[in-house]
């Protein structure tokens, strides 16, 4: 009977199966070349049946992967430029000393009285000089606007070379006033000094 | 192209104006001006406040930590070993040094800002450092001599601001002088009395340049005179001096903004005023005027 079976199975397992179970089982195969196979069948793992394909995009994908991590790592380790610090901003240690405060004696009444109307009358006569500042201005340009309307009338020739603007007038400076006028044939004396500005690089 | 008076005013039949060109030549202050008394007490006040507010300097530390070392001294219980730091005898106390500042000031000598002998002579460039000053001259108009600013008759062929340079060129004393701009500042139109009057022209309109004085020459000339705003009016016509204060109103430096030239300029206002027809105009620009002038009552 169980000559019979393994005959059957032989003939439905294919062969390579027949031949894996006698090598496994070495000493039941040398009893007999048709043994029962059915108790040593082993099976592979269950596999689909597309084929692995090779993508052509792989290595430039895995490039490109690689260059942003490069990237990622620079933007780290970029350090930002330090600021150059503003000295002005800066409070030196030496006002903050205690023994610099001034003594002030108490503002009296009369005083302090004295100078918010001292404050009022000055706000009021800068308005003032503001406002004669501005009306000089218009006068200015009034007595423009009628000579060149004038001068319209009169010519039109005239009244377009006048409309040019003088190209040599700017860059136009001067000096303004000192307080007290140059001497003449002054020697000034000349000075030596150290110039000790602290010079940042970034 | 030869610039003529244009078709324009042919066509129209208006009068044919001969034309002129005048130069407003200006000295600018060289001083600067002296504090109004408001400025003056607002400067000591802002003075006194900041010192108030402030912190010792230097200087000022060095100056106590002295009187108090002296005073130590001079205490009967004195001991040079008990002081802090060992210091050289010649020592040099910060009352020194300010006693040696002093002294340097004091020998030094400046140019007087105002000189009266100079200020009198009414043809010197140097007079009045602290003032704008307008150059006037002697032009004989008709049978008068009239003190007007240089101006010279319009030719042909030549722009107008080429006529004032040659108003400027022309004047006894060479002066250099930098014209601002192309167009005039101002405009004086004027009629010939009708004798006079030729069909080609009733009469003349002056237009005014601006200049500013580069240079300062050192020669004067008894026909030129260098005159501050104010005394003007004394000098020029009143109708004249009513178109060419016009230029008067020009736009002053603020730092030499001072209170003779800004009554020159309410006062100007007011006359502009009282010409002008519009009677909207004149109540508002007057009321402003008048809260301008009455800072000066």
């Amino acid at each position: 009977m169980s000559l019979a079976l393994s005959h059957c199975i032989s003939r439905i397992l294919p062969q390579w199966v027949v031949q894996r179970s006698l090598l496994m089982d070495g000493r039941h195969a040398a009893k007999s070349g048709l043994y029962i196979q059915a108790m040593t069948l082993r099976t592979t793992a269950a596999l689909r049946a597309e084929p692995k394909k090779k993508k052509k995009v792989d290595p430039r994908r895995e490039l490109m992967v690689k260059e942003r991590m490069r990237k990622k790592l620079k933007k780290l380790e970029k350090v930002p430029p330090e600021f150059i610090p503003i000295e002005d901003f800066m409070t030196p240690a030496k006002c903050l000393d205690e023994e610099r405060t001034r003594f002030v004696p108490a503002i009296s009444f009369e005083e302090s009285e004295r100078r918010a109307l001292l404050l009022k009358e000055w706000s009021r006569y800068k308005q003032e000089q503001h406002m004669a500042e501005m009306k000089a201005l218009e006068c200015a340009l009034e007595a423009q606007r009628e000579a060149l309307e004038e001068l319209r009338l009169s010519s039109e020739e005239l009244y377009d070379e006048a409309l040019k603007p003088d190209l040599s007038l700017l860059p136009f400076s001067r000096e303004g006033p000192v307080y007290t006028p140059a001497k003449d044939k002054y020697e000034a004396p000349e000075g030596k000094y150290n110039d000790t500005t602290r010079v940042y690089t970034q | 192209m030869s610039l003529k008076p244009g078709p324009a005013s042919q066509s129209a039949g208006l009068a044919r104006y001969s034309l002129a060109a005048a130069v407003y030549v200006q000295r600018l202050p060289v001083v600067s001006a002296d504090w109004s008394p408001t400025e003056q007490r607002f400067r000591d006040m802002m003075a006194q406040m900041e010192l108030e507010k402030s912190l010792l300097s230097d200087h000022e530390l060095r100056l106590i930590e002295d009187a108090e070392r002296l005073k130590r001294k001079q205490a009967d219980d004195y001991d040079s070993d008990e002081e802090d730091v060992q210091m050289d005898q010649d020592i040099v106390l910060a009352q020194d040094l300010e006693d040696s500042w002093e002294h340097k000031f004091r020998n030094m000598q400046f140019t007087p800002r105002v000189r009266d002998d100079v200020d009198q002579d009414l043809s010197s460039v140097q007079r009045c450092l602290m003032d704008f000053l307008v150059l006037v001259s002697e032009h004989a108009v008709g049978d008068q001599k009239l003190w007007l600013l240089p101006q010279r008759e319009w030719q042909e062929g030549e722009t107008l601001r080429q006529t004032a340079e040659r108003a400027l060129a022309s004047l006894p004393v060479g002066l250099e002088a930098t014209f601002l701009g192309n167009a005039p500042c101002g405009v004086y139109k004027y009629k010939l009395p009708k004798p006079l009057r030729t069909d080609s022209s009733i009469g003349t309109k002056v237009f005014f340049f601006k200049a500013v004085l580069s240079e300062p020459s050192a020669s004067s000339h008894s026909a030129l005179l260098w005159l501050k705003k104010s005394e003007l009016q004394s000098y020029l016509k009143p109708s004249y001096m009513m178109k060419a204060p016009k230029n008067l109103c020009a736009p002053a430096p603020v730092f030499a903004l001072r209170l003779h030239s800004r009554a020159t300029v309410a006062s100007v206002a007011c006359l502009r005023l009282q010409r002008q027809s519009g009677a909207k105009q004149q109540q508002q620009l007057l009321a402003c005027g008048g809260g301008v002038c009455r800072s000066y009552l």
